[in-house]
């Protein structure tokens, strides 16, 4: 049971408070939990979990915005931090984005989602649609309105219908001129290459989107042509368990609008589309550095967006590093950042160059992770794919697009 | 230099406030459309609400504006009338009289047409927490839980809940309870169910303390009826209330196997929802339904396997660390279950220290023979890390697994391969974990001590690798050629060395040294010696006189003493005991699993206070008790099923009363099981009602002070003198900890305790305040329902005699043990009988 929440600014400043249940929390606590957050230099190493001398505080943090949730009771954590993680979502949909400024100027609108999202530190219903019909999105049309007309309530007149009925996450009966449904799946590859080359690890975590708009209530099937490579699964509440269990169909009443079908996980994989080999000698005090990029199993489409990046060593006093093909950066905090783009096809990109180690250091002795970015449109590396999706009880046309995508996740290359 | 702000700001965005003047500046403007019903007003006053309430959440005071925001508030623009109760309901506990004028528009509100309006009105009304409203509640919050809108009445139930805050007797009298229970099993609408679940839960919790009849509707919430019917509606509950509904499941027992197979079944495809809150409670209830039953127990482990992992590896950086906290407990429990999943602990460069810290303590765990040439393998990867804490937890870890494995050859190679990276931090890690190791694997020597020697005891500065590092140069001196000169040219820098540890290994080892080789050893003893004898340390002073006294009586015999043939050690003690891991896992799910503390240690320190030892005096007889239990834990780590059930219950034999230790899991019966979640509530409650409960209890101190006359248990007391207390003792925990062992027990009694004073007893803290009232102080206190453990002390009015009690309660039996030890042995028996009678009146209105 949450007592208070707090949204914090990236100064530190509190932007808006609510207090939940009869027990005050003072904000000094967000000066605490401020003064701890810096004393660690990050908030990246701020625990989500910490005990203030008062209370239990959980945060989470988004976009330079700090979530704070405070209790003195026990409560289940994971419950905590995966509302605050809701409230973010939210409020991400409703202004299409976070920052200090959104947050400010839209306050009374932030009190009014919490006001229906939580009462008395139980939470009610963060379902996007259901508030939706509650509190209207500020948007340009409603904007537009207000001035022409002069009365601008962003307070729908009517309590949605859906709060009590069977499928909540489903506004009551859009309409639409045209019917269509995008499914997209989008993968992310997490690595790790040791230094010899060997694949350590490496797992897909993948997700289903889907961006509906179909007029009515629509009941729609999806079915994979190799479901049995899947892992796990997680599903939206919308998704039936028991054709999943007997034949691997997800079928579903969707919610209108763009939401996330299902995730997945694929475990070890054998290969990586690109493989990367960095190659570090250290001597007389200076670093020979070289990274050679290329293309391993063809995935047959292009491959996008291309990073190498790289923690240069404490202890380096200057680094001057070339490529044959792309950029070299070093960005802030010793980060050095290599932007290939496309690999292309009649040269393998490599990049080279010395670090100066300070006086008194022979050699290296803290060798540097490369982490590696890449994006490849059309496939999914996991192997899974679409076999069909249907569309039951409404009899209309309708459009289907479907789209893979795969990008790096964690992909590292240890040197 | 920002421009200073214009006189009236009419930028509708929340400007930066100018303090004082704009408050008076928006005062006069609301008082100025207050009344005004001209077309637009509306819209000037949204403006000024907006600024007004803008003010509010920066933190500026503009509780002055009360009157004016009233005054403002009769209108119909639902915004506005948003803007103003949430203005009124932060205010409104400031300005109690003021709140008065708010309730009269609230309640007309309450009877709206529009059920959005009927419903805000009525949660703000119930939010403005001024006590002497609370009548004006009453009415609207019956309409309320009757209206034929689910969303009124879903605000309706949790403002009793609110109610019940303000004013317990207000809503016990107006019997909302009953409506409650009733809409519970039968409202249509589920989130309405839900926090009928939620509101009668914490009102029949905190209300079981002083009565029994609230105590036995909170046994009906766990009968079968209730779980089954919110059980077959699970799936319309939104989310949040699943989770709520699934805390309860965990709490029901079921009658037989069947019945939760049934349960099992019916919640399996939880373990698939996207909100891991949800996924989270379902595993709780699985691990708990089937704790009785190994075999179907390590199947659960399997089947929540993958969830688990698959929520670590979704999701944002603070929910996998949640996650992740849970697997790592579930790990430490079961860690062969985990052992083909080693490589999803493998750290990422970018996670942050404390998720590699997790990570890096699960690898341990898991490692067995198939997987921990690859484990240790990636664990040296690490070692090179640039996070300096990761790279030694990770040395640590490699340590740990040689010394808990049987490959240990490839193990050793590689430790010493760390201490020739020339790293010191590196270094030092290693020292250490070889001479662990040697302790386990002495047949190890020759190839350690052949690397050992090369490290120049000039680069190793930190004190447990020195201590580690001239232990071993004093074990093995036979086999390093230089040891004794080694040993020589530390002793003559004696002075410079700052730990005491080190020197005390110093003086062992130049001591185990000599008896090896004396001839080259005798100067360094010697030097060492007469260092030591004057070293301002009491330790080390303590040792060289007593090794020079032994060497003065009898060299061989100081040979046998100092330096006697060792036996391999076999099992390093484990740091946590397995009753406090048992408790742990009862209460998965709970902030107890991310600090890896039961709750008893950390929850409600806020209201410890002055109690705040208790944890090291618990330790103190935790620590006393780990020895017994050393040989079961070790009994049950033969036989890998069992090990998924507690020790608790591996040792239902012994009995819980007389291994003198409060910190027993509970019993897994029905009777406690509500208490893991129980327990905070109720501690919620006694904050709220302890300071009314002062008075009563201290009239009470008085009668017994006067007459003893109460019958006291068996205890024939033979007319004590009439003994007082000083109401004041001070005693610092440390002394009571002196005292404690200084003195012997000078009284020892088990007595029966009243009914009443047993359904007081929820915390310990309702008892502590009662034996304050009496003079009788607590130091310290723990436990959990059905076992309590207190220190108590009192002092003897105008003297310096201390009385000191320990007292363990046990709730289910209604017994209390107590010890007593005493200064001055002859009041003992009177104080003893006082703190009978105060114990007794423990609980009575």
């Amino acid at each position: 049971m949450l007592q208070c929440i707090f949204i914090v600014s990236d100064a530190g400043e509190v932007m808006l408070e609510k207090q939940l249940t009869g027990h005050r929390v003072d904000r000094s606590i967000c000066a605490w939990f401020w003064q701890q957050t810096i004393s660690l230099g990050d908030s990246f190493k701020q625990q989500p979990v910490i005990a203030s001398p008062t209370h239990y505080i959980f945060h989470v943090f988004r976009d330079g915005i700090t979530f704070l949730g405070c209790t003195q009771v026990e409560m289940p954590p994971l419950m905590a931090i995966e509302f605050l993680c809701r409230v973010a979502d939210v409020l991400n949909d409703y202004f299409g984005a976070l920052n200090e400024d959104i947050i400010k100027d839209n306050f009374v609108i932030v009190y009014e989602l919490l006001d229906e999202m939580i009462d008395n530190g139980f939470p009610l219903t963060t379902e996007p649609s259901v508030l939706r019909e509650m509190i209207t999105p500020p948007n340009m049309v409603n904007r537009a309105l207000s001035i022409v007309t002069g009365s601008s309530s962003n307070v729908s007149e009517t309590l949605p219908a859906t709060t009590g009925s069977s499928v909540p996450w489903r506004t009551a009966e859009p309409k639409y001129a045209n019917n269509e449904v995008y499914v997209d799946l989008v993968e992310e590859m997490d690595a790790i290459v040791n230094r010899d080359g060997g694949l350590v690890k490496c797992d897909i975590y993948g997700e289903v989107q889907v961006n509906s708009r179909i007029s009515g209530l629509p009941d729609l099937t999806l079915s994979f042509t190799n479901p049995s490579i899947i892992d796990d699964v997680r599903f939206h509440p919308c998704v039936r368990f028991r054709p999943w269990e007997s034949h691997q169909i997800l079928s579903f009443v969707p919610p209108d609008g763009q939401f996330k079908l299902m995730s997945y996980r694929v475990r070890n994989l054998k290969s990586t589309p690109i493989c990367v080999k960095p190659q570090l000698t250290s001597d007389g005090g200076t670093c020979r550095v070289s990274v050679l990029v290329g293309i391993r199993n063809d995935p047959g489409k292009m491959i996008d967006s291309v990073t190498v990046q790289f923690q240069l060593p404490p202890f380096i006093l200057s680094a001057d590093m070339t490529s044959n093909h792309g950029t070299v950066n070093i960005l802030a905090k010793k980060t050095c950042l290599w932007s290939i783009g496309r690999i292309p096809k009649d040269k393998a990109p490599s990049m080279s160059g010395t670090l100066m180690i300070e006086t008194g250091l022979e050699r290296l002795h803290v060798f540097p992770t490369f982490q590696v970015g890449f994006r490849i449109m059309g496939v999914a590396l996991s192997g899974l794919q679409i076999h069909k999706l249907d569309l039951k009880t409404v009899p209309y046309r309708f459009y289907k697009g479907f789209r893979a995508l795969t990008r790096a996740g964690e992909f590292e290359v240890r040197s | 230099m920002a421009p200073p702000p214009p006189q009236s700001n009419r930028s509708p965005s929340p400007s930066q406030p100018s303090g004082k003047s704009e408050v008076s500046d928006l005062k006069s403007q609301l008082r100025q459309l207050a009344g005004s019903r001209a077309p637009g007003a509306d819209d000037s006053k949204r403006d000024l609400f907006k600024k007004v309430i803008s003010n509010m959440t920066i933190g500026i005071d503009v509780s002055s504006l009360f009157g004016e925001m009233v005054m403002c508030s009769a209108t119909s623009d639902i915004v506005l009338k948003k803007m103003c109760y949430l203005y009124v309901g932060n205010y409104a506990k400031v300005n109690p009289d003021l709140a008065l004028l708010t309730i009269n528009f609230l309640q007309r509100d309450c009877k709206d047409e529009d059920p959005m309006i009927r419903g805000l009105a009525l949660r703000s009304l119930c939010s403005l927490r001024v006590a002497n409203l609370v009548e004006y509640l009453v009415g609207p919050l019956g309409f309320g839980l009757k209206d034929n809108n689910n969303y009124v009445r879903m605000v309706a139930v949790i403002g009793v809940l609110k109610l019940y805050h303000i004013s317990a007797s207000t809503c016990m009298d107006a019997d909302f309870t009953t409506i409650l229970k009733h809409l519970l099993l039968h409202d249509p609408d589920t989130q309405v169910v839900a926090n009928c679940l939620a509101a009668l839960q914490e009102i029949w919790t905190l209300e079981s303390s002083t009565s029994e009849e609230a105590a036995r509707e909170r046994e009906t919430l766990l009968s079968k009826p209730v779980v089954y019917y919110l059980l077959n509606r699970i799936k319309e509950f939104s989310e949040w209330a699943q989770c709520l509904v699934l805390e309860l499941v965990a709490k029901y027992i079921p009658s037989d196997n069947s019945e939760i197979f049934d349960i099992m079944n019916l919640l399996e495809d939880r373990l698939q929802h996207a909100n891991g809150a949800v996924v989270l409670a379902t595993i709780k209830v699985f691990l708990q339904l089937t704790l009785s039953m190994a075999d179907v127990h390590q199947q659960v482990y399997e089947r929540i396997k993958a969830p688990l992992l698959t929520q670590v590896s979704s999701g944002s950086p603070e929910q996998s660390y949640a996650v992740l906290s849970h697997l790592h407990l579930l790990v430490m429990r079961a860690p062969y279950i985990f052992s083909s999943d080693y490589k999803h602990f493998y750290c990422q460069y970018n996670e942050p220290s404390y998720v590699k810290k997790l990570k890096l303590e699960m690898l341990t765990a898991v490692a067995n023979e198939s997987n921990t040439y690859e484990i240790v393998t990636e664990l040296c990867e690490y070692a090179a890390n640039v996070d300096i804490p990761i790279a030694r937890e990770s040395i640590r870890a490699v340590g740990k697994i040689a010394l808990q494995q049987y490959d240990v050859n490839a193990i050793v190679d590689r430790l010493l391969q760390f201490l020739e990276m020339e790293k010191d931090y590196v270094t030092s890690e290693a020292l250490v974990l070889v001479k662990d190791l040697l302790r386990k694997y002495p047949q190890w020597s020759q190839d350690c001590i052949a690397v050992v020697g090369n490290i120049s005891s000039k680069n190793v500065q930190e004190p447990k690798a020195k201590a580690a590092l001239i232990w071993m140069l004093g074990e093995y001196s036979q086999d390093m050629q230089d040891a004794p000169y080694v040993l020589e040219s530390l002793v003559e820098n004696w002075d410079e060395e700052h730990s005491a540890e080190v020197r005390l290994h110093l003086l062992t080892a130049v001591m185990k040294c000599f008896f090896k080789r004396p001839p080259e050893t005798q100067k360094a003893l010697g030097a060492a010696l007469a260092a030591g004898l004057s070293d301002f340390h009491q330790d080390v002073h303590d040792r060289a006189l007593f090794y020079y006294r032994l060497l003065q009586y009898n060299v061989s015999v100081a040979e046998k003493v100092v330096s006697p043939p060792k036996q391999a050690v076999s099992v390093f003690a484990d740091t946590q005991s397995s009753e406090i891991k048992d408790r742990i896992f009862d209460e998965f799910n709970s902030l107890s699993v991310v600090y890896q503390k039961p709750s008893y240690m950390f929850i409600d320190k806020e209201h410890r206070g002055t109690f705040e030892f208790a944890d090291e005096v618990g330790n103190l007889s935790i620590s006393a008790e780990s020895r017994e239990s050393v040989v079961p834990a070790q009994r049950v780590e033969a036989n890998d099923k069992d090990l998924l059930l507690g020790t608790s219950e591996k040792d239902e034999g012994r009995d819980p009363g007389s291994n003198g230790s409060a910190y027993n899991a509970p019993s897994l019966n029905g009777s406690s099981a509500p208490s893991a979640t129980s327990q905070p509530l109720a501690d919620l409650a006694f904050t709220t009602t302890g300071i009314s409960g002062q008075a009563p209890v201290a009239s009470l101190a008085i009668d017994d002070l006067l007459g003893l006359s109460i019958p006291v248990g068996t205890a024939a007391t033979p007319s004590p003198p009439p003994l007082n207390l000083n109401p004041k003792a001070v005693l610092d925990p440390s002394a009571f900890q002196q005292k404690w062992r200084q003195l012997a027990i000078s009284l020892s009694e088990e007595h029966s305790i009243s009914p009443q004073g047993i359904a007081a007893l929820t915390t310990p803290h309702a008892l502590l305040r009662h034996m304050q009232s009496h003079s009788i102080q607590c130091i310290a206190s723990g436990g959990q329902s059905p076992n309590f453990k207190f220190f108590f002390f009192a002092q003897k009015a105008e003297a310096a005699s201390m009385y000191l009690v320990e007292c363990i309660i046990n709730t289910s039996s209604a017994k209390s043990q107590i010890k007593i030890k005493a200064d001055d042995q002859s009041s003992c028996q009177a104080f003893s009988a006082l703190f009978q009678s105060a114990l007794s009146k423990f609980g009575l209105p």
